[in-house]
């Protein structure tokens, strides 16, 4: 009897039901309805930038609900949904990087996300060198620039990319796997930028060889960090804006560009194609770049506001630091290639 | 089912034609309950297994509606994945060749990794040979321990050895890196000897140590369990005979162990062999294995060559299992039910500590403490710990404060506590009996029934992320049935994916007891009248009810520790169970970035987990004998 009573209870808490079912179809005027934004995990809950937007959205437009979903393998699963026809159930996706719109452009025949950018108020505020979408479908709304992380006690800068192969620097170095990491991924691309397509393998076996670690993960990497496992970690130029105060130790926590340059990874924002709510999903894109959203959504996220003459809160300016050069790959640089350059990468670290 | 006894003859022997309809309705399901429970398991496997890995894998073999082999040979004949052996499929003529050299690649030294000429396959199948290896060197003495010593807090020991198994990876990279890094407790103690440091993280000895920390409990959980039911008038009948006590162990215990041993080293093999997160969070990518390069490849969305690499995994597992399932059928012994061999007290006075044995024990408990205690405890002490060492209770303050929030897409502790339990009992009550259903059929089934086992135990032969990618495509995706898309998540979908993947644990404990008992039982029973259920219920399930009881406690540790299946069938606080809440944990950066309030959580699933499994076992006591 015991067994029935909780799977009943189960499977009304559960949704056992047929799909296809959104409804709404939004128009000009007053915006209202249901906005339903894919975006990953740690950027709702308690305190966090998704959260803020919610509340400050529906407080300017009362009629207007934001509700987020947050799938576990991100932007594939709507890649996916579009290849197998299935319904996209999202209006618009928020944290899409350049390597993933590459992807999504070059698995899919038809466009995932459609142009937003000459109709959208405040898209033209974007810095130009954040913009990442040749066809103006995916908006910039902040960037990161990784970095690395070094205790001043152990090793010292300037650091250039030749010098990371001397023994100096011999098992001193901490990075991400490229196939799974963002930071991880923006240094391997830095690496690229730097020694070309055809020098960027010979020059990580020489990392390989000078006892570069690379793990799965910015937590695992960072966190073996702390832990003293090595001197230098790949991570963000915002790193401090975490770890200040008088009872942290500065010194573990210094950020050292390398060549004075620090590798941007702008994240952006980009309308389903198939939206019945693309009014709504306008019009929080266009909030998203007001000042005000900005500066919150900047902040919480501890990175960089994507739009000129943005105010950040003290604590901020005071210990993020921005790269005297930045560097990135365009869209048209990586179409074609990034899926090679990592998975040659991997095969060439993992041979070893 | 009822071949001997039709209904029309039972009813003559019951000697009741006026029964109510009631009766006839519950003799009608009694009879029939067997048929239902096999068609309600297959049911189950089909939606959330084998309908949506043959998705997945059918991209191996097939291309545009037409089968090809492309996909598997592009993998078999690249020597990134099959090393000197590539030439196998490149060059078939040169094989002999190939092989002694692939061969000749397994160096002498067993940590000289030889994966370039390996292969990545070679490489893969290297280490989970090792990892079964130092799991079985460090299970073994545990279950010779448990199951023939006697000491305060022995049952509470034996309850624990569950723990590993739920723990998440990232946990025990954590504890792992408090216990063997460069400033960990290992080093701190060595260093007081005069010794090391020693560099043990990001090396494939320290991958294979966390793999045997993961499986080497499962070794002694299932040793333990065989060693216990031997009868020990068996013994006593060889030693009366004149058989010395190490020929009676070897000719009488051995045989009755060795099914058990076998099944746990197969495991760990296989599980090994599809190892995934703790590599790379561990050894880092020098030493990616195939699942590590599988799950790159479903992310890059590369599918027909991610199925490939899946279904070459599958092949090697599927293939050791069916091999042991023939070995198993072949020397399936008789499960005794007689007195079980009586425990020696561990300390028998001051004497008994210049026991050789003892000593040795001794030895064993301190590796175990090192290996087993050291991670777990450092974890809960990281969750009161500040980076610089100082005591704190921010992390739990952050789990107090999670619970206290009111924002949407909060992950709340307490509820990711009872939805774990609840999922777990969900997952208990459907996998036991689909566990049993299939035990039942492989035990009584015939010719062919080895091959049937084998394709019925896949669930732990298949690699975790093409089960996630299938439950994604067909379950989350929806399956166009009659026109309608038909989608199936929530709750009941996570539940019968735990208990899919947990019933072979089930069936793995129970087949092998069921097989053991005399057939002239069940004979007896059923030529008195009872039906074959009743059988199975009344007499057989209760005479191994120690392998129905381990089965189930298994079964509730998969649900409790499972991560994969849940957040893709549940979304978002929906499918919060306390690993999940624990990974969004790692990702919440309100109290900047710390894995402290991860600590915290997984210090919470472990205290849940431990009292979880004391009441089972203890609940479960009355069967022990």
């Amino acid at each position: 009897m015991k067994r029935r009573t909780f799977l009943t209870g189960v499977g009304t808490a559960g949704a056992v039901g047929l799909a296809g079912c959104t409804g709404f179809v939004g128009g000009g005027g007053d915006p209202s309805g249901t906005l339903t934004v894919a975006t990953y995990s740690s950027f709702t809950g308690e305190g966090t930038a998704g959260t803020w937007l919610k509340s400050a959205f529906e407080g300017e437009y009362p009629d207007a609900t934001v509700e987020f979903v947050t799938p576990e393998n991100g932007l594939n699963q709507y890649i996916q949904r579009a290849q197998q026809d299935a319904p996209i159930d999202a209006d618009l996706y928020v944290g899409l990087n350049t390597g993933e719109l590459v992807r999504a452009d070059e698995r899919l025949d038809t466009d995932l996300f459609v142009s937003v950018e000459n109709s959208l108020d405040g898209a033209e505020r974007v810095k130009s060198d954040l913009r990442i979408d040749p066809d103006g479908r995916a908006i910039t709304y902040d960037t990161g620039y990784i970095t690395l992380v070094y205790d001043e006690d152990e090793v010292s800068g300037p650091f250039t990319f030749d010098a990371l192969l001397d023994p100096e620097f011999e098992d001193a170095l901490i990075t991400q796997n490229a196939q799974q990491s963002d930071p991880g991924r923006a240094f391997l691309l830095w690496t690229i930028d730097a020694k070309g397509e055809d020098g960027y393998l010979d020059y990580w076996q020489g990392l390989v060889d000078n006892g570069v670690t690379i793990l799965d993960d910015w937590e695992p990497a960072y966190n073996a960090y702390l832990a003293e496992e090595a001197p230098m970690v790949v991570s963000y130029s915002t790193d401090q804006v975490y770890y200040h105060g008088p009872d942290v130790d500065m010194s573990r926590h210094q950020v050292g560009f390398i060549e004075d340059q620090g590798y941007a990874n702008p994240e952006a924002m980009a309308l389903f194609a198939g939206s019945d709510q693309s009014e709504l999903g306008r019009q929080f894109m266009e909030f998203v770049l007001t000042p005000e959203a900005q500066r919150e959504v900047a902040s919480r996220n501890v990175q960089y506001p994507a739009v000129e003459g943005v105010e950040m809160p003290e604590e901020f300016s005071q210990y993020a630091y921005e790269p005297p050069e930045a560097v990135t790959f365009t869209y048209d640089e990586l179409a074609g290639n990034v899926s090679t350059w990592i998975e040659n990468w991997a095969r060439q670290v993992a041979t070893n | 089912m009822d071949r001997e006894l039709g209904p029309a003859g039972r009813d003559e022997l019951s000697g009741s034609p006026a029964r109510s309809v009631t009766d006839r309705l519950r003799g009608a399901v009694e009879r029939n309950a067997l048929a239902l429970g096999t068609l309600g398991t297959v049911a189950v496997l089909v939606v959330t297994f084998y309908h949506p890995v043959g998705t997945v894998l059918l991209e191996a073999v097939v291309d545009g509606g037409r089968l090809t082999l492309g996909p598997l040979l592009a993998v078999l004949a690249d020597p990134f994945y099959t090393g000197v052996a590539s030439g196998l499929f490149a060059e078939p003529l040169a094989v002999p060749g190939g092989i002694l050299a692939w061969l000749g690649q397994v160096s002498l030294s067993p940590f000289a990794v030889p994966s370039a000429s390996l292969g990545l396959i070679g490489f893969t199948a290297y280490q989970a040979a090792l990892s079964t290896v130092a799991s079985v060197a460090l299970g073994l003495p545990g279950a010779y321990l448990l199951s023939r010593f006697e000491f305060r807090g022995r049952r509470t020991i034996r309850s624990l050895t569950i723990l590993p198994f739920v723990l998440p990876s990232i946990m025990v990279a954590v504890g792992f890196l408090a216990m063997f890094g460069a400033n960990g407790v290992f080093n701190d103690v060595l260093r007081v000897f005069g010794l090391g440091p020693f560099r043990l993280l990001f090396t494939l000895e320290i991958v294979i140590l966390a793999h045997a920390f993961y499986n080497a409990p499962l070794v002694t959980r299932l040793v333990t369990a065989a060693w216990e039911s031997v009868d020990a008038s068996g013994v006593e009948t060889a030693r009366a005979m004149g058989a010395s006590p190490r020929r009676a162990f070897r000719d009488v215990v051995v045989p009755q162990l060795l099914p058990a041993l076998l099944t746990a080293a197969l495991l760990a093999f296989v599980f090994t062999f599809m190892t995934f997160p703790i590599v790379l969070a561990l050894g880092g990518l020098r030493l990616a294995t195939l699942e590590v390069w599988l799950y790159a490849r479903v992310r890059d969305l590369a599918l027909a060559e991610a199925a490939a690499i899946g279904t070459i995994e599958t092949v090697v597992t599927l293939s050791l299992t069916y091999l042991y399932l023939r070995y198993e059928a072949r020397t399936a012994g008789t499960t005794d039910r007689g007195r079980p061999l009586t425990r020696r007290p561990l300390f028998d006075g001051v004497r008994s500590l210049a026991d050789p044995v003892r000593l040795a024990l001794l030895g064993y408990g301190a590796v175990v403490v090192v290996v087993f205690v050291g991670p777990l405890l450092s974890m809960v002490v990281e969750s009161v710990t500040t980076p610089s060492g100082a005591f704190t209770t921010a992390y739990w303050q952050f789990l107090v404060d999670q619970q206290t929030a009111a924002t949407a897409g909060t992950v709340q502790p307490l509820q990711a506590v009872v939805r774990s339990l609840l999922f777990g009992a969900g997952t208990l009550l459907l996998a036991v009996p689909m566990g049993v259903v299939v035990s039942v059929l492989s035990v009584r089934g015939g010719r062919g029934s080895r091959a049937v086992e084998a394709v019925l135990t896949a669930p732990l032969a298949v690699s975790g992320v093409v089960v996630g990618l299938g439950l994604l495509q067909t379950l989350v995706f929806g399956t166009v049935l009659f026109g309608q898309r038909i989608v199936l998540t929530g709750a009941v979908a996570v539940v019968a994916a735990h208990a899919v993947s947990a019933y072979p644990f089930v069936t793995r404990n129970v087949a092998p007891a069921l097989g053991g008992l005399d057939p002239r039982v069940v004979d007896a029973a059923r030529s008195l009248g009872a039906s074959r259920v009743r059988t199975l219920l009344d007499v057989e399930l209760p005479l191994v009810a120690t392998s129905v009881l381990a089965g189930a406690a298994f079964a509730f540790a998969i649900s409790v520790g499972e991560f994969d299946a849940t957040v893709i069938l549940a979304e978002g606080v929906d499918s919060a169970t306390m690993p999940v809440a624990l990974e969004r944990y790692i990702g919440n950066r309100s109290i900047g970035p710390s894995l402290g309030p991860a600590t915290a959580m997984g210090t919470v699933l472990l205290a849940v987990t431990a009292v979880s499994f004391f009441a089972i076992d203890r609940l479960g006591g009355r069967y022990e004998r």
